[in-house]
Formats: C-alpha cells, structure tokens, sequence
C-alpha cells in the first residue's frame, strides 16, 4: 500500500486518529475509577468498621460512617489482649526476619556452588533441592507433626524458623541460580588468580552484585512466612509460639464471643507490617514478581 | 595461515599440566558441595524426607503414636474412593481449578488491557494489587463479615432492591464455593493482571502500530499480535493459578468455620480434618498423595506446554 507521508488528507487523518486515541482513554478511565472503587469497598468496611464498637457495628448498617473515632483504641487493646497479639506478632516477626534470612543466605550459597564453580551435573543437585517445592504443602504436614513430637521441636521456636527456613530455600535458588549464571565470569576469574578464596569471592564479588534481586527474594520470603497459618496451626498452636495468623484465626472461630469490630480491627493489625513494606519497598516486590515471572 | 613457533612442551609437563587442572577441578567440585551443603541438609531433612515418609505412611494403617504398624497396601486408597466426602471434595476441588484457572486470568487480562497506558496507570496498578499483599487469613477473616448475613453484600443488595435481604452465603451449600472463589479472585486478580501487564510491555510497538496504520480493528490487533506474544506469559500465569486452586486452603479453612460440611469443601480442606481433626493419620497421608499427584501432573502437563510454546515463538 502506497503512502504518501506529505499528503496533507493523509496527515490530517492521522492526527485524528491521535486525538481520538487520546480521547478514548476518558471513558477507560470513568471505567477504571469505577471499578477501582467496588474493588475498595471491603476496605472501606475496614476502615468504618474499626472505629465502631460492637454496640454501634450491631445497631448501625454496616457501611455506616462510625459515630467517633475513640473506639479504636479499646478495639486494638481488645484484639491485642484476647488473642494475645504482642507475642504472636514477635513470633511472627522472627520467623519472618530470621527465616527469610537464612533461606536467601542458604540458597545464595547454594546457587554460587551451582554456578561458579565446577560442579559435575550440576543439574541434578538442582533438581534435588528444587524437588521440595513441587509438592503441595499438604504432603509435609503429617510427617512433620510426628517427627516434631519425636524430636521434641512440637510447640518450639526453633522448629517454627527451622521449617520456615528449609520452606523458602527453594524457590530463591531457583532465582539466584539464574542471576549468578548472568554475571560475568571476568570477575571472579581475576580474583582467584589474586589469590581469593572462593567464599571471599562469593562474599565480596558475587553477592554486591545481586543486591536487588536478594532485598526482593527476601519480602518475597518475609511476606510468605508472616501469611502462613497452615505450618503454623499444626506445628506451634500454644500461645508462646503460635503466629500471628494463628493467632488472628483463634479469634475468628466460631465459639470464639468477640465481636466483628475487634476480628476486623485484628485482621488489620496483622496486615499492617506486609502493607507497610510493600508501599515502602513497592519497586522491590515488582521486581520480586519480574523475577518469579522470568 | 602460519602461527608462530610453538615452543614444544616436554610431555612430562603436559601430564602434569592435566593432573593439575583434574585435581583442581575435583577440588572445585567439593568446594561447590560445602557452598551447597547447608541448603541441601536442610531441604533433605524438612521437606523431600517428609515426602518420602508420607508416601510410606500412606500404605499403612498407622493410627496412634505406635509407630509404623503394618502395611495395609491400597487399603487407605480404596476407602477414600468409597467416601462421599472425598468425592464431594475433588468436585470441588475441581471448581477451584477452573475457577482459579479462567476468572483471575480473564479479568486479570481485561484490567490490564484497561489500564494499560492509561493516566494514573502506576496508582491504579498499587490499588488493585493491594489485596495480594494481604494474608489470606487476614482477607478471609475481613470476608466473612462482608458475607454475613447483616454483612457488607446483603445490606448493599437490600439498598438495591429495597427489600431486607439476609442471606448467609456462607452457610448455603449452593453458594459457600462460588462465594469463596470470588474472594479469591478479589485477591489474587491484582497480580495477574501487574504479571500480564509484564508481558504486555514486552510486546513491540512497531507492529501494532503497522497494523493500526493499514486499518486493522482493536480485536485484530489483539487477537493476531499481541495475544500470539503474550502467551506464555498466559501459561506461567496459568501455572500459578491451577497450583493456588488446587491447595487452595486458609480462606476455606477461615471463610467456611460456620460451615458443616466445611470437610468437604476442597481436598487440602479434607486431607486437614481427617488428618488433624479426626487423627486418621495414614488417611490423611494418602489424600496428601492423590492430591500431590494431581497438581504435579497437572503443572508438569501445563509446563510441557509453556515450553513447546516458547520454542515454537522462537
């Protein structure tokens, strides 16, 4: 098809269609708002709901704007003491940190092994450690539960972040074993001939390299172990270890005589460490995602 | 072409050249072993010996804290087949993975293909992502209260219609799983679609804007463009999404607490409550195995296909 850029209807036309592309993003955009706010309107019901007390949540609609904002406070102090929110939230807070912590370092040890060094079938080794990510959590449980009781690490601190550790080693291998096969093999080349030991050169050549992908791979790990509810209900159910998610499911039961303003309230204090992160570090858990993705 | 002289090197120096560079290749390797070694120990002795001993446990009829009692071959098999419960759970189960195969996909590809461009683009995108960055308990637990019968939904619907409406769609056999999934979907549509726009951005201008130029429709475009490229950003979507349907397990165990048929609700749900509710041990070892066995088939299927999809793009 022949077009002749200087033809003036040509030209004319062509800025028409530009105007029109831009005009059609107003009703995307009336669209997009639109549903944006039905998307909003179960945090909407948070926020009304925290400042209510039980009485006004139970004699008011729903949606209804709260009367006052002082009943937060005796909310918070009524989902902190019931649920015994202080500890869990350390114990959550542990786990998350030391565990994510150990996992990135675990797996990052791992995948400079995997990658620059001579490791025969490399491949396999992989192959090995990844296996324990292809089962659905379901197929630990029981095996666990038992030998938790065998090994005396049922109810325990230390057998929470041991499993929480060993759970989230997989996956950043899977990403560090990509990334550590991109960089450049000159470096670490031209520190072993210097006379650099292989964990100088990990330490110092390898890993300042990576440091965007090891801050994502951890809240990627963080935000798992702070979610988790199912290792947690099994294997740490008593009030000194439990999670915070056990501890804000314990209130949400059915016997449980709390009211919904006090399970709400909780439900945002659980969510207000991972909700945090993520508005402050939002660049790191999308490029989290870009690396899960690749 | 003539190189210049090499100078000839005696062989006794290139054996020992080679022993060298064997011994430090085998040095290399345990070196590679010591990096590896701390992952290894602990993904061997949490997570694969777990699986190993389930697998066992599975064909046995271990009941109490006696140990491994005898082998009971397929016996804990054959009674998951014969139980209404179990049926009842892989059906549902079943709607879980379509649901969580088609809906967050769907929408998640319509949102993006909304947003895409569009002023605010970054700030819609956080919004719509939120959800995701909460725990699913936290997200079941705040739920529960939008479905309870003087909950968020119900008080909406009575404004609409102008009739008091108390439905607990939670408590209906009819609704309590679409109504779930439908949370679902509210939590995880925001990943799908920021993972898809993703894709979207690697998807060349050039064409599209050929395509634009010699008149092609919207549709076209997208049909015959970019759809083709965005592909196998779709399939590892999908992966994600099947697997998270299969396992699907704390809004079901959080949303469905008022609930009696709650058992039978998912397999992850059935597989926890004879396991830890009714200490049927070797049981709940062998739902663990048929469902292990579903979802790697089913992801391993899915990824055959990414792969020959990618190649095939290539």
């Amino acid at each position: 098809m022949g077009v002749n850029v200087e033809d003036p209807d040509f030209i004319r036309e062509l800025m028409a269609r530009e105007r029109r592309g831009h005009a059609h993003s107003t009703p995307r955009l009336v669209i997009a708002l639109a549903l944006l706010i039905a998307y909003l309107v179960p945090f909407y019901y948070l926020f009304v709901t925290v400042f209510k007390s039980t009485d006004e949540y139970l004699s008011s609609g729903v949606l209804d704007l709260p009367r006052s904002v002082t009943p937060l406070l005796d909310n918070i102090v009524q989902a902190w003491t019931r649920a015994g929110m202080g500890q869990a939230a350390f114990n959550s807070l542990s786990y998350g940190l030391l565990g994510s912590a150990f996992a990135v370092a675990l797996a990052s040890a791992a995948a400079y092994g995997l990658t620059r060094l001579r490791l025969r079938s490399a491949n396999s080794w992989f192959m090995v450690i990844f296996a324990g990510t292809l089962f659905p959590f379901q197929m630990y449980l029981v095996p666990l539960f038992f030998g938790y009781q065998r090994v005396s690490l049922m109810n325990s601190w230390l057998g929470m972040l041991l499993i929480y550790t060993a759970i989230c080693i997989p996956f950043p291998l899977l990403v560090l074993r990509n990334y550590f096969g991109g960089i450049g093999r000159e470096i670490d080349e031209a520190a072993r001939i210097e006379g650099a030991s292989e964990w100088r050169v990990f330490v110092s050549m390898i890993l300042p390299n990576a440091k965007g992908p090891l801050l994502a791979l951890f809240l990627l790990q963080f935000t798992f172990i702070w979610n988790d509810l199912l290792f947690s209900s099994i294997l740490a159910s008593s009030p000194e270890v439990r999670s915070i998610m056990t501890a804000l499911q314990s209130l949400q039961g059915t016997y449980a005589s709390t009211g919904p303003n006090v399970v709400v309230t909780a439900s945002l204090i659980s969510s207000i460490p991972t909700v945090v992160l993520f508005v402050l570090l939002r660049k790191y858990f999308m490029s989290g995602l870009q690396l899960a993705h690749n | 072409m003539n190189s210049p002289a090499i100078p000839q090197l005696a062989p006794s120096i290139l054996v020992e050249a080679r022993r060298r560079e064997r011994s430090a290749a085998v040095r290399s390797g345990r070196v590679a072993l010591l990096f590896m070694a701390p992952a290894l120990l602990m993904v061997s002795l949490f997570l694969l010996a777990p699986v190993v001993f389930n697998i066992v446990l599975s064909f046995t009829r271990w009941q109490r804290f006696s140990g491994i009692d005898e082998f009971a071959g397929f016996t804990n098999y054959e009674r998951l087949f014969g139980v209404p419960y179990f049926s009842e759970a892989v059906l549902n189960t079943g709607m879980w993975v379509v649901g969580a195969l088609v809906l967050p996909l769907a929408f998640g590809l319509g949102l993006a293909m909304l947003l895409r461009g569009l002023p605010f683009e970054e700030t819609f995108k956080s919004l719509f992502f939120l959800p995701r960055v909460l725990a699913p308990t936290a997200v079941g637990t705040l739920w529960y209260y939008v479905y309870a019968p003087h909950g968020v939904i119900n008080s909406i619907s009575s404004a609409v219609t102008g009739q008091p409406i108390d439905y607990g769609w939670l408590f209906e056999a009819g609704t309590i799983t679409p109504a779930i999934i439908f949370t679902f979907v509210w939590q995880t549509l925001g990943i799908n679609m920021v993972l898809l726009l993703l894709g979207l951005a690697a998807v060349p201008r050039d064409p599209i804007e050929a395509a634009r130029v010699d008149g092609a429709s919207n549709w076209q475009i997208f049909r015959h463009i970019i759809w083709p490229l965005l592909l196998p950003t779709v399939l590892v979507v999908t992966i994600l999404n099947v697997v998270a349907g299969f396992t699907a397990f704390d809004l079901l165990w959080v949303m469905a607490t008022g609930y009696p048929g709650q058992r039978t609700l998912s397999l992850a749900v059935y597989m926890y409550y004879e396991t830890f509710a009714k200490s049927s041990w070797a049981y709940g070892a062998a739902i663990a195995v048929v469902l292990s066995t579903m979802v790697v088939l089913v992801s391993w299927a899915l990824t055959t296909i990414q792969s020959r999809v990618e190649e095939r793009i290539r």
